[in-house]
């Protein structure tokens, strides 16, 4: 019964201490940051809809680098989780498969966009290659890990068949893990619109570059068109991948 | 051990002896001579190693010991589609792709002869097209061809399953209680088709089973399977007791 207690009692005097560290029981600084966040939202309000059509072109920027840099990464991630599928090559063609898609999902996606803005100079083309290089070492992983769980009796049967290792994977393991590929898809396209949107920080295109602006010049008003856009954007995208999810894989789950 | 004395033998078992990694052996010293054009059938309690025994005689798993060979060749020189051109395989949850339809899943029996290329583009030539819908006519179901597993019936899957190893174009199927878990009178008609199929193309069939009664039915042969070891052979069926069976496995 003691050991049992003791995990959870540790985590929460863990958390106590670390919520310390971090100035959470500082009631002075939280009391001035309630008053503070009245004051932002009510500067923000009502919101400045006459730089609707820049944020809007920024916006379609945003959406543009989010599509491409997915399924830029979406495809470059394929081959490599296939490599990195154990069941399939020795392990260490695997290994080092692992090993390169581990190696690039280190890397956050805003340091990305500034290497490939140091690359290839300012820009959307920038913060699609970093938005591609982040989705490469996620889904890499992901996929690598879906095509192992595959049947196996399928692959036997399939092998038995004479098939090539291509051929199984063209045959077996795609289709059998196309439900959680394509969810997988979605969720990093919805993800990367997101994280998208803060890479004009760092001169990579979209909307972070005005939002950088308007926090700079404190146009809380303006600010606040770009943040409901991009609230519009991301309802879109989850209506938009709710009815993809709906139409692909639900059906699926009937079985 | 079975041996009717007129046909040529087909697969042989030779004192196989197979264990999974750190594990007893599951099949020890087995031999087997399977007769040419027969329907031989494998009985055993669960457990008893009937799945080990028929991917060992597939080439799926290598013996620890002992040899299995086709038309007198060991299956461990063969290469992989040159296994395939001899032996199709079923194995008991029938291994199908479940979101392809029936027509893809019939076609992968065909990828032993594509190319990479080819197959990658899921550019299948038209007699293939024409063979994988005439098999699955052949099991009743060519109305079906374009409907995704998952959404088929059990008994169809089946059919699916068959037809896609009738493509192989095998000179022996291999089933593991392929049928085991449908009702009896589907599990018959089942076995009805492959039998006739089998018949039709010239191929040996060996299935496991654990039903008694269709064991009786189908079986031109039938071998007990106990604890790894080959319990009891019958030959044909009107030697197959059901009281000298059951008291064998």
């Amino acid at each position: 019964m003691k050991s049992r207690l003791l995990l959870p009692i540790s985590a929460a005097l863990f958390l106590i201490a670390v919520l310390t560290h971090l100035g959470f029981f500082d009631r002075e600084r939280l009391a001035r940051g309630v008053r503070n966040l009245g004051i932002l939202s009510s500067e923000m309000f009502p919101p400045d809809v006459a730089v609707l059509p820049t944020a809007s072109a920024a916006l379609w920027e945003t959406v543009e680098m989010s599509f491409a840099g997915t399924l830029l990464g979406f495809l470059a991630s394929l081959p490599l989780s296939i490599l990195a599928t154990r069941r399939l090559f020795s392990t260490w063609v695997s290994s080092a498969a692992r090993f390169v898609a581990a190696g690039i999902r280190t890397i956050p996606v805003l340091l990305w966009a500034i290497v490939f803005v140091i690359v290839l100079g300012l820009g959307p083309l920038a913060g699609t290659f970093g938005i591609a290089a982040y989705t490469v070492g996620y889904l890499a992983k992901i996929y690598a890990d879906l095509f192992e769980g595959t049947d196996p009796e399928i692959m036997e049967a399939v092998q038995s068949t004479g098939a090539s290792k291509l051929q199984l994977v063209r045959f077996v393991i795609i289709p059998e893990a196309a439900n959680a590929v394509l969810a997988q898809v979605l969720f990093m396209l919805e993800y990367n619109i997101r994280a998208s949107s803060i890479l004009g920080f760092v001169g990579a295109g979209g909307l972070g570059f005005i939002i950088q602006i308007y926090l700079q010049s404190l146009d809380y008003r303006r600010l606040a068109t770009v943040l409901l856009l991009v609230l519009v954007i991301v309802l879109v995208m989850d209506g938009v991948s709710a009815w993809l999810r709906k139409r692909f894989l639900l059906s699926a789950h009937a079985a | 051990m079975t041996d009717n004395g007129a046909a040529p033998f087909v697969l042989q078992a030779d004192r196989v002896w197979f264990s999974y990694r750190n594990h007893d052996s599951v099949l020890k010293d087995v031999s087997l001579a399977i007769p040419a054009g027969k329907h031989t059938v494998i009985m055993g309690p669960s457990g008893t190693g009937k799945t080990t025994l028929l991917r060992v005689l597939a080439g799926i798993l290598k013996p620890n010991a002992g040899q299995v060979s086709i038309f007198g060749q060991p299956t461990h020189e063969l290469s992989r589609r040159q296994l395939s051109s001899l032996i199709g395989y079923i194995p008991q949850q029938l291994g199908l792709v479940r979101n392809s339809s029936a027509l893809d899943n019939v076609l992968m029996g065909s990828l032993g002869r594509i190319s990479d290329s080819k197959a990658l583009f899921g550019l299948f030539p038209a007699d293939e097209i024409d063979k994988a819908q005439a098999a699955l006519d052949l099991m009743g179901i060519a109305h079906k061809s374009s409907e995704p597993v998952f959404r088929m019936s059990g008994g169809e899957r089946q059919r699916v399953a068959i037809a896609r190893t009738l493509l192989q174009h095998p000179r022996v199927v291999i089933a593991d209680e392929f049928a085991s878990d449908l009702d009896l009178a589907l599990a018959s008609e089942i076995l009805t088709r492959i039998k006739r199929a089998a018949e039709q193309e010239e191929i040996t069939l060996i299935m496991s089973m654990h039903r008694i009664g269709l064991a009786r039915q189908f079986g031109d042969e039938v071998v007990a399977l106990n604890h790894g070891e080959i319990a009891a052979g019958f030959i044909g069926n009107e030697s197959l007791e059901t009281r000298q069976l059951e008291a064998s496995v």
